[in-house]
C-alpha cells in the first residue's frame, strides 16, 4: 500500500486544470491571456523542477533552473509549434539550462542525500507492505540515485527522461535532438552502466542479504 | 551477465522490449532469445528492478510560495517591443528635427556644437544598446529550441 507523504503530493493549486489542453493555453497566452499563462506555468512547473532536480541533484539549483526554464518557455512561445506536445519543448529548455549551469559551475551533479534531508532529500516511498522488502527497495532506490550522479551527462539525461520522467522514445529524441533510432541503443548502454554501478554499491549488502 | 554471448543478437532490443517500443516481430525475437539466454534474462530482470525502483521514487517538490511570480508572458514582451519602436521613432524624428533646426539657425557655433554633440552622444548610446541586444539574441542558444 502506498504511503502518502503530504509534501510530495501536488497541492490543488498546482494541479493542472483538466479542461484546456496545452495547445489551447499556448494560443491564449500568445493572445495575451494572463490566466492562461499562469495555468500553463502551474501545469508544467512540477515536471520542470523534477527534471532539473534529477539532472542537477541540488534542490535550490533545480528550482532556479526550473524557473529560468519557464521564463525561457514563455519567451520562445511564439516559435513553438502548438500542434506538437509542449513537454519535450520545455524539457529541452530545462536540459539546456541544466547543462549550462553545470558547465558554468564546473561541478558535477551534487548529492542531496547527505545534505538537508529534513527538507529536500528525495522521499523514498514504497508500496511494499513487507518491511524487509521495503528496506531493501529503499536501499536500491538510494543507490540508484547515487549511481545516477556518477554517470556521464549523456547517460544520465537519457535515463532520467525515460525512467523518471517516462518520456516516449519520440519525446526523448526531440528533447535530446538525436535520431529516434539512437535512443534505444544509447538508453541500453546507459542502463547497463547504471546497473553495473548499482550492483557495485549494493554488492556487499546484497550478498549479506542473501544469507539465510 | 559478464559471460560472452556467442550470438548475433542486438542486446539493445532488451531495452526496447522493456519499454514496449518494439514491433511484434522484434518482441518475438527477444522472447525467443530470453528463453534461451540466461545472461540476457538476468540482465532483463535487473533492468526491470531498476526501472521499478526509479518509478517508485518520489521527490519533494517546492510549495507554491517558493515559486517566483508567473513568468513574463508574450503580452508584456509585445509592449516592450512596441516601446522600443516608439522610442526609436521618437529619437530619429527628434534628431532629424534638431539637426535641421541647427543647420537652419543663425546661432553661435558653440550652441550648434552643444546640440550636435548631445544628439550624437544619445544616438550612439542608443545604438550601442541595440547592438548589444542583437548580439545577445544571435548568441542565444535557446532561440531555435527544437527547430
Amino acid at each position: 500500500m502506498m504511503v502518502s507523504v503530504p509534501m510530495i503530493v501536488p497541492s490543488p493549486a498546482s494541479a493542472p486544470p483538466a479542461t484546456a489542453g496545452d495547445g489551447d493555453l499556448v494560443r491564449r497566452c500568445r493572445a495575451g491571456d494572463r490566466e492562461a499563462a499562469d495555468a500553463l506555468a502551474r501545469r508544467h512547473r512540477r515536471g520542470a523542477y523534477l527534471l532539473a532536480l534529477q539532472l542537477l541533484g541540488d534542490p535550490d539549483d533545480a528550482l532556479d533552473a526550473a524557473q529560468d526554464s519557464l521564463l525561457r518557455l514563455f519567451q520562445t512561445l511564439d516559435r513553438y509549434d502548438d500542434s506538437q506536445p509542449l513537454r519535450p519543448w520545455l524539457f529541452s529548455i530545462v536540459r539546456n539550462r541544466c547543462r549550462d549551469l553545470l558547465r558554468r559551475r564546473n561541478v558535477r551533479r551534487s548529492e542531496p542525500l547527505d545534505g538537508d534531508e529534513q527538507h529536500w532529500r528525495p522521499e523514498l516511498v514504497d508500496p511494499a507492505a513487507d518491511p524487509h522488502r521495503d528496506v531493501e527497495r529503499r536501499q536500491v532506490r538510494r543507490h540508484l540515485w547515487r549511481a545516477l550522479a556518477d554517470l556521464p551527462a549523456e547517460h544520465r539525461e537519457i535515463l532520467v527522461l525515460r525512467e523518471y520522467q517516462d518520456l516516449s522514445y519520440e519525446e526523448i529524441a526531440a528533447v535530446l535532438r538525436i535520431p529516434k533510432g539512437t535512443v534505444m541503443s544509447r538508453l541500453h548502454r546507459a542502463r547497463k552502466q547504471l546497473a553495473l554501478r548499482v550492483r557495485d554499491l549494493l554488492g556487499p549488502t546484497a550478498s549479506a542479504g542473501e544469507e539465510p | 551477465m559478464s559471460e560472452p554471448r556467442a550470438h548475433a543478437f542486438d542486446e539493445s532490443l532488451i531495452s526496447g522490449y522493456l519499454d514496449g517500443a518494439l514491433t511484434q516481430q522484434e518482441r518475438q525475437r527477444v522472447e525467443l532469445h530470453l528463453a534461451a539466454c540466461g545472461a540476457c534474462t538476468e540482465l532483463f530482470a535487473e533492468l526491470c528492478e531498476l526501472r521499478s525502483a526509479a518509478r517508485d521514487t518520489a521527490f519533494r517538490i517546492p510549495s507554491d510560495e517558493q515559486w517566483r511570480e508567473a513568468p513574463r508572458g508574450p503580452a508584456s514582451r509585445s509592449l516592450r517591443w512596441a516601446g522600443w519602436v516608439m522610442l526609436l521613432a521618437w529619437a530619429a524624428g527628434s534628431g532629424a528635427f534638431g539637426l535641421w533646426h541647427l543647420a537652419a539657425s543663425s546661432g553661435p557655433l558653440w550652441e550648434k556644437l552643444a546640440v550636435f554633440g548631445g544628439l550624437s552622444g544619445g544616438g550612439l548610446l542608443l545604438l550601442s544598446v541595440l547592438l548589444d541586444r542583437l548580439h545577445a539574441l544571435e548568441g542565444d542558444r535557446y532561440r531555435r529550441v527544437l527547430k
